[in-house]
């Protein structure tokens, strides 16, 4: 951001009687991934969904989990199904992240074949008419030189 | 265990901006009040727990410190709980435990929220959604609305609730809102002007959600021993519940009719504590976290005021009216009174005890002897506390 935009370096406004301070926190990250690591080296290398699986109980994750919260065993990565069911859904008509700008777009529970759990994803290329729960989908993924190893790298669409 | 009891209460009012108080002083004037209210001194307070939900809010990482010299407690125990939109909840029930375990036997707890010094709404609602799971599911657009969006979707899909009968609930919140002079939001609606409104996350259009506030409030707990000091009529917790769900939404399991299972679990915990069987015989009012018009309809089902899938005709009925079987929100609740988060749980108690003491003025609950406190937070209420009051 241009320094002169920066309420940092703005003076104090006044509103009736009291001041206004304007300010700013610029906080950035560079974040470890750690144990979770594969996921997004294969996400943005291979186009391939990973989770783990724990060798005890067999729960299958995704998101992955590094270990089984059950057994408080370590998981192994198994790479899992691109396909699954809509589980819930909504319409987001407004939206104050970054992705105004794709409104109105599809938010909704998505349960990957064979894993415990459905995840939180965007889908793409339906309406409100034709979302319903137990649609089938499948994961969609950007162009390998437009991903960015991030998870809006992929998204899901109807499987037909 | 000891006995603990409310012995005082008081709260700012909520407003969109204070623009006149620092957060340190909206938390003294709830403070004051409080000891006011229960004929207490500062040496009469052994230990303060502080409800702060967020620091982007107080533009400040440590905010319950810099409250609590401000205050002139230090060299006193002092610790802050932040827990989302439980925060309030959840911070009743640390304090609650430092009297219950007979650790102190004065305890006060205080909210406080300043939210309109982030510069916009965007900016807030950012300060919020940093709250998302940080390794696969924040850059999925998260929001408030989208976390009870698809739940409330569920109810109207399984149970036939339509956008209308959310738009009741807002009616009546910031209907009872006109009877309270500390609510941000005392206005007379109809149901057409809900309906109107724009969509935001379908099907929650801007009325139905509630907004940010900035206020405070402050209560007094004492063990029954050191209650005989204070004003004559205590109000008791007799049960107090806690819970908390998966920070992932989805994994949820909708198998079960609860849509939101902290609640359900936080709602018989303190009723079992309470001794309460048949909650909807035995609780007078309530305050409930109406964060979303259509979640006060949910909650009604989740805290046992009536079965599964009949929240809408026990709304339509008037049973949560003001002079209905259980009056629910008659602050106003948070979409009348709007939301300022480490206060509202507090207030939801502060509520309740001037209900149960008789106090509350024009939207008084007659008889009510015995209420419920419930807050929740997270995304849809991964968090969640029940307090039961008593006279």
């Amino acid at each position: 951001m241009p320094e002169e935009t920066d309420l940092r370096f703005k003076p104090i406004s006044y509103k009736d009687d009291f001041v206004i301070v304007p300010d700013r926190w610029k906080v950035d990250f560079m974040v470890s991934m750690g144990e979770l690591s594969v996921f997004f080296r294969e996400l943005k290398e291979n186009a391939k969904l990973m989770g783990t699986r724990c060798p005890k109980c067999g729960s299958f994750y995704f998101w992955p989990r590094s270990w089984c919260h059950d057994c408080y065993e370590d998981c192994q990565w198994v790479e899992v199904s691109q396909k699954g069911s809509v589980t819930m859904f909504s319409r987001v008509d407004i939206s104050l992240s970054d992705l105004q700008k794709e409104v109105p777009f599809y938010q909704g529970g998505v349960h990957l074949d064979g894993v415990r759990y459905p995840i939180v994803a965007l889908i793409k290329n339906v309406t409100m008419d034709t979302l319903h729960k137990g649609m089938r989908v499948r994961a969609e993924f950007l162009p390998l030189q437009e991903r960015t190893g991030r998870i809006r790298d992929f998204y899901f669409v109807p499987d037909v | 265990m000891e006995r603990v009891a409310v012995v005082g209460v008081g709260n700012t009012s909520f407003k969109a901006r204070h623009i006149d108080k620092t957060f340190p002083r909206l938390a003294y004037e709830a403070c004051k009040m409080a000891m006011e209210d229960a004929g207490a001194g500062k040496e009469d307070i052994e230990s303060v727990v502080y409800s702060i939900y967020n620091d982007f809010f107080e533009h400040c990482a440590m905010p319950d410190h810099h409250i609590h010299y401000l205050l002139g407690f230090a060299r006193k125990p002092g610790s802050r709980v932040t827990t989302g939109g439980a925060t309030g909840g959840y911070s009743v029930r640390a304090a609650f435990a430092e009297v219950a375990s007979g650790l102190h036997d004065v305890v006060m707890v205080v909210g406080v929220e300043k939210v309109a010094d982030l510069a916009n709404v965007i900016e807030m609602v950012k300060s919020i959604t940093f709250a998302a799971d940080p390794f696969f599911e924040y850059q999925l657009g998260a929001s408030p609305a989208g976390s009870y969006g698809a739940a409330i979707r569920w109810h109207m899909e399984n149970y036939g609730t339509t956008e209308e009968d959310m738009a009741r609930v807002v009616v009546k919140n910031k209907g009872n809102a006109r009877l309270n002079p500390d609510a941000q939001s005392p206005i007379e609606l109809t149901v057409s002007d809900v309906l109107k409104s724009p969509m935001v996350i379908y099907p929650l259009k801007i009325l139905d959600h509630c907004l940010n506030s900035e206020g405070a409030a402050a209560i007094i707990l004492a063990s029954e021993k050191a209650a005989k000091r204070f004003r004559k009529d205590p109000v008791w917790i007799t049960g107090i519940g806690a819970s908390t769900e998966s920070g992932r939404q989805a994994e949820r399991d909708y198998s079960d009719a609860s849509l939101f299972p902290a609640v359900r679990n936080s709602a018989l915990s303190a009723y079992r504590m309470a001794g309460i069987s048949d909650p909807s015989e035995a609780i007078h009012v309530a305050e409930v976290y109406d964060s979303f018009s259509g979640v006060e309809i949910c909650l009604y089902e989740e805290l046992g005021f009536c079965s599964w899938g009949e929240g809408t005709a026990f709304l339509k009925d008037g049973m949560a009216d003001i002079g209905g079987k259980i009056p629910v929100n008659p602050s106003g609740g948070l979409i009348g009174c709007e939301h300022a988060i480490g206060a509202t749980g507090i207030y939801q108690v502060v509520e309740v005890v001037r209900h149960i003491r008789g106090e509350a003025g024009d939207r008084q609950v007659s008889g009510a002897m015995r209420g419920i406190a419930q807050s929740m937070g997270g995304a849809r209420g991964a968090y969640s506390v029940c307090i039961v009051l008593e006279g």
